[in-house]
């Protein structure tokens, strides 16, 4: 809580508090996967014709944005009455919109010499409508990816989160993205290799180092990281990298791990070497390494053709990329739902109204065909008889059900809570993503000259061992464990020889 | 902390030829045995980085020991670019066509004999099964001499074998390549050495050791559940106040909680022996100690180890020696918790942390011995989760007044009494007071609730750990819950149906009735109703699983096998904080029949 009030820039997705604050960013849950992402804002008069403030209007009602300030995240919004009827015709009147406002402001006296205070005080409070609610969720990279809205294909959660964890993006890591795309990688990563907002420009924190190469996408992805408060942890560059490479004002951002959703990810493949590749046409010029020297590199492509992963994987051979390993996510999400099955139900949706087993549907057989009998035993009036037995068959069907229903309201009706009857099942989606891309994951090691080797060799000289680790022969392993127990035996005794002087001495 | 080089006494991982992982711990001046690849000093891997492949040479006469070299990409790489090139020599370009983006390769050795013939190897159209035993033509006993004979880390031997193949020439390259690859995991003495992260270990315990043991988490569940469970860095340490509390005062000087510093904090259920902890603590950076200090820094660490295993060997020593006099010997240990705390010093931080709910009276948190962390050594060097792990039991956390620790007032003494014990008793009275003030700490930060994010693995059943872990959640606060199987999570994402949800907010519930929202809140369940349906948003269960492929030029397709068994499964929401009274849902669709039941059993 400290660490937000000293720093107001903190973005909501990396501390947003206890509490919903404005000017930021909440994602509004309205249904199961309906989000809506908005910037919450203060209610200081009128605002687009709304007497409230600034209202969000869905089907599930008007919710002004006051309503949704200063309260717990998480929390359920009641829907609110607004006037969205008549907010129109206001707007046309112009300025005698002010005049006509509100009944039940007219009573408070103007107050002409802080235009401020008037204007906050205009505010009408909102009304709670008898219905209609949605909840206040704090924004974290899997609401946003969900919700955010669509530039480019989006890297969704399933992928981001394996890629993340191999590509071991932690505290403190400098991450190299190539394509921003639509952010959703950005949020993800920023948030994986946060470790606090860099003091000064020496201060080196985790960050997030970003190239777009569309012009448009950039400036919206730019104008998104500012409003998510993430201008220090993410440095956002317009550049096509397949020919400006990685550096950032001419030095390497360092970076631990890389991650490249591009078309052609080969072209970007030779700027992120250890030394001066061979294509390069700039002779003489100093050549430098975006990537941290002193640690070995985690890389990550998405590509989503087979063609794309071939020639990246060979181009990674050629450059020396090792543990090159390519998969491909996929991802299922479950429903749960009861499965309802049986005679005794009434006909609902969702329920299917057959026999649940044998037994039950052998017991509504049996009666069916005893009432049948009944029915043949009694005198008959038509003549018909083979026409006669079949409009039986359907009296007593429909018989059994009435019986059926009055049995059941007697005794202690067991269907009457839908929510634990019939068999709890799960099933798939009804759509599923069976493809999103390859994965193609490779390690660069640091690189390792001659004088470290020697430096290496010098600091650890061999030749003295005193043991063997690893797989042992037999004998070593016994006589260890011999000794171990030794050990054990001797720590006992001390200890029994010391319990014995203390009883000595409080004796 | 982000593995440069490989220091001395860490946990790395050996990568096989076999494909078999090697987990051994790297004591300076030891020999490390790889079994039939060969044994090297371990000062020999010691400061150099990982993921280098070495090869272990062969003896030099003058030498008592064999060394390593680092066997450089292009030799890795061989077949494949010769493949590559023999393709490309064709007219039909294929993929290799980028040659020019190569970094000048040191041309390393290679097996020459195969190599020149793998592109004149005529490929057949009609595949004969080989019989291996029948067409090599040495004998068992010949490759064994060979095998210990044999120099050139394996290569002279997998070049002999290769050559007095009988069916050499009726291989296919395919088959070829094949086979060679077959000898090649057999006898040639290379390894890799990979750092003890979560992933590299988790992988590990699931694919050699005991599956079971980490409740059979894949990588990408691992990935999946920190990150619905959005667990990251949470702020900068916060550290409370020393009350400065003296040895005469007992409980009443204990540092008050302060509820608005805490921030950051997740709540845990670990059945997986540390490794679900291990994995938050590093998406959270509080596993690994620095590392990038200076040499000297890192030496100066080196010999406080050793001097923590002479006091080790003696134990005798340590156990009788007081707290006070070991932190006189040790002036540098308490690095991160100043030297001159008083007893009810909290040496927890506000925030970052991760607090674990455990069944048994100690947490199971072994795995965590592979990042140095014992949780149950009394006096630890210095290591991140000393300040940001908290653990209690259930009993703890639910009836803190039955816990003794919890409940017992703690011990006073006046100096002039304390000054004539014997030195163990001092310690214990120390030992004892300071545990009192942790256990408060964490039971009563525990209770006091507003969690950032729950995180499960564990074989509880989820519906008794929700009951009690919910009301602890702050409002929009995530819930992950792992499983290896389904049928607990449906169950548990059963209890929040909308059926259940609407019913509940209809009003119609007798049992819930006249309750306050705090009441609601901490709802303890009843037959149809086992948990508040209100107090999860958006639950739902999800699984993935990454399938593995083979790129080779001309042969690229997805594994033929994998790992099969558990599939495991998560469960995910966020905590909502209820509107209080009657809510109903807005829109066409009328819920009367659903009402209508409802009110039958409230009446019955």
């Amino acid at each position: 809580m400290t660490g937000t009030m000293t720093r107001p820039t903190v973005s909501p997705f990396l501390e947003p508090g206890l509490h919903t604050k404005p000017r930021s960013l909440a994602i509004l849950q309205l249904s199961r996967d309906n989000l809506l992402p908005i910037y919450l804002q203060e209610a200081s008069g009128e605002h687009d014709g709304y007497a409230e403030g600034a209202v969000v209007n869905t089907r599930y009602g008007s919710f002004p944005h006051s309503t949704m300030l200063n309260v717990p995240w998480g929390s359920q919004i009641r829907a609110s009455k607004v006037d969205t009827g008549s907010r129109g015709r206001k707007r046309k009147r112009g300025p005698k919109d002010d005049a006509s406002r509100d009944d039940a402001e007219e009573n408070q006296p103007e107050t002409t010499d802080n235009n401020n205070a008037t204007e906050a005080t205009r505010v009408k409070q909102a009304v709670a409508d008898d219905s209609g609610f949605i909840h206040v969720l704090p924004p974290t990279p899997e609401l946003w990816t969900q919700s955010l809205p669509h530039r480019t294909q989006v890297v969704y959660t399933p992928d981001y989160s394996y890629i993340l964890h191999r590509i071991r993006a932690r505290p403190g890591s400098t991450i190299i993205e190539a394509g921003a795309g639509s952010g959703s990688f950005t949020h993800a990563s920023v948030r994986a290799v946060y470790n606090g907002y860099p003091s000064s420009a020496e201060d080196r924190k985790g960050k997030v180092f970003s190239f777009e190469y569309h012009e448009e996408r950039y400036h919206k992805m730019k104008k998104e990281l500012t409003d998510h408060n993430l201008d220090g942890l993410v440095h956002l560059t317009h550049r096509d990298v397949y020919n400006g490479g990685f550096l950032i004002d001419g030095t390497s951002p360092e970076a631990d791990a890389i991650f490249l959703d591009l078309p052609k990810p080969w072209e970007a493949l030779p700027h992120l070497s250890r030394r001066k590749p061979q294509t390069e046409a700039k002779e003489g010029e100093e050549w430098v390494s975006p990537l941290n020297p002193k640690r070995a590199v985690h890389m990550c492509t998405f590509s989503p053709c087979i063609e794309q992963v071939t020639r990246t994987v060979s181009a990674m051979r050629r450059l020396g990329w090792v543990d090159i390993d390519m998969v491909e996510i996929a991802n299922r999400k479950l429903h749960t739902i009861r499965d309802r099955v049986g005679l005794h139900y009434q006909t609902d949706r969702g329920v299917n109204v057959s026999p649940h087993d044998v037994e039950e549907a052998l017991d509504r057989l049996a009666e069916i065909e005893e009432r049948v009998r009944e029915q043949a035993a009694r005198p008959r009036n038509g003549e018909d008889g083979a026409e006669d037995a079949d409009t039986v068959m359907k009296n007593g069907d429909v018989a059994v059900k009435k019986d059926d229903d009055k049995a059941s309201a007697a005794e202690q009706p067991p269907y009457q809570t839908p929510w634990v009857d019939g068999r709890l099942i799960t099933k798939g989606e009804p759509e599923i993503k069976t493809h999103t891309s390859y994965l193609v994951f490779a390690v660069l090691p640091r690189e390792w000259t001659e004088e470290d080797e020697a430096a290496a060799f010098a600091k650890y000289p061999c030749g003295k061992e005193k043991a063997v680790v690893g797989s042992m022969d037999k004998q070593t392993r016994k006589k260890e464990r011999r000794e171990q127990l030794q050990k054990i035996g001797d720590r006992k005794a001390r200890r029994k020889e010391r319990a014995e002087k203390i009883a000595e001495a409080v004796e | 902390m982000h593995h440069s080089v490989i220091k001395p006494n860490s946990w790395v991982a050996l990568k096989l030829p076999s494909g078999v992982t090697r987990v051994i711990q790297v004591t300076p001046n030891t020999s490390i045995s790889l079994g039939k690849y060969g044994t090297f000093p371990a000062n020999l891997i010691l400061e150099r980085p990982y993921y280098l492949t070495f090869e272990v040479q062969d003896k030099l006469p003058e030498d008592s020991f064999s060394r390593l070299r680092v066997v450089p990409p292009s030799e890795l790489y061989a077949d494949v670019f010769a493949e590559e090139d023999a393709e490309c020599a064709n007219p039909a370009a294929g993929p290799g066509s980028n040659n020019d983006a190569v970094i000048a390769t040191a041309e390393g050795e290679e097996f020459s004999l195969v190599d020149a013939e793998s592109g004149n190897v005529i490929a057949r159209s009609t595949q004969e099964v080989i019989d291996e035993n029948a067409r090599q033509k040495l004998t068992q006993a010949e490759i064994e001499e060979l095998k210990r004979d044999g120099t050139n880390a394996g290569k002279d031997v997998i070049a002999k074998l290769l050559l007095s193949h009988a069916a050499l020439d009726q291989k296919t390259s395919f088959s070829l390549s094949k086979y060679k690859l077959l000898k090649t995991k057999k006898y040639i003495r290379r390894f890799q050495v990979l750092p003890i992260d979560v992933p590299t270990f988790s992988n590990w315990q699931l694919e050699e050791r005991d599956a079971s043991k980490i409740l059979d988490i894949r990588a990408e569940m691992m990935g999946l559940v920190g990150c619905w469970g959005n667990v990251h860095y949470g702020g900068e340490d916060v550290f409370l106040e020393d009350p400065k509390a003296t040895t005469e005062q007992g409980e009443e000087a204990l540092a008050p909680l302060q509820e608005d510093l805490l921030a950051g904090r997740w709540l845990v259920v670990d059945d997986t022996g540390g490794l679900l902890v291990a994995a938050m603590a590093e998406r959270m950076g509080v596993l690994y100690k620095e590392d990038d200090e200076t040499d000297e820094a890192a030496e100066e660490e080196e010999e406080e180890t050793e001097q923590k295993d002479t006091e080790r060997a003696d134990g005798q020593q340590q156990e009788t020696t007081s707290d006070t006099t070991s932190l006189a010997r040790h002036p540098k240990r308490p690095r991160d918790n100043k030297s001159r705390d008083s007893d009810f010093a909290v040496p927890f931080s506000q925030t970052n942390t991760i607090t674990v709910l455990h069944g048994a009276s100690q947490p199971n948190l072994s795995f965590l011995n592979y990042w140095n962390f014992d949780v149950t050594a009394p006096q630890h060097p210095p290591h991140p989760l000393l300040n940001h792990l908290l653990t209690l039991s259930w009993l703890q956390l639910l009836k803190p007044e039955l816990d003794t620790s919890y409940s017992t007032p703690p011990l006073t003494a006046d100096p002039e009494t304390l000054s004539i014990w014997k030195p163990s008793r001092r310690g214990n009275f120390h030992r004892k007071r300071r545990r009192y003030a942790r256990v408060r700490h964490i039971v009563d930060s525990t209770r006091a609730g507003n969690f950032s994010g729950l995180v499960c693995a564990s074989t509880m059943d989820p519906i008794s750990i929700l009951k009690h872990a919910l009301p602890l959640l702050a409002g929009g606060a995530p819930v992950a819950i792992y499983s290896p199987s389904l049928e607990p999570l449906a169950t548990l994402a059963d209890c929040f149906s909308v059926a259940r949800r609407t019913a509940w907010n209809s009003g119609h519930v007798a049992e819930i009735q006249g309750k306050t929202a705090e009441e609601l809140e901490k709802w303890e369940g009843s037959e149809q109703f086992p948990l508040n349906p209100t107090l999860l948003l958006g639950t739902s269960i999800q699984t993935s699983r990454a399938r593995k492929w083979q790129v080779l030029p001309g042969r690229t397709h997805p594994l033929m096998t994998e790992r099969g068994g558990a599939d495991g499964f998560i469960f995910t929401g966020w905590r909502a904080k209820p509107a209080e009274g009657k809510i109903a849902a807005k829109g066409k669709f009328k819920r009367r029949k659903v009402e209508e039941t409802v009110s039958t059993p409230a009446s019955a």
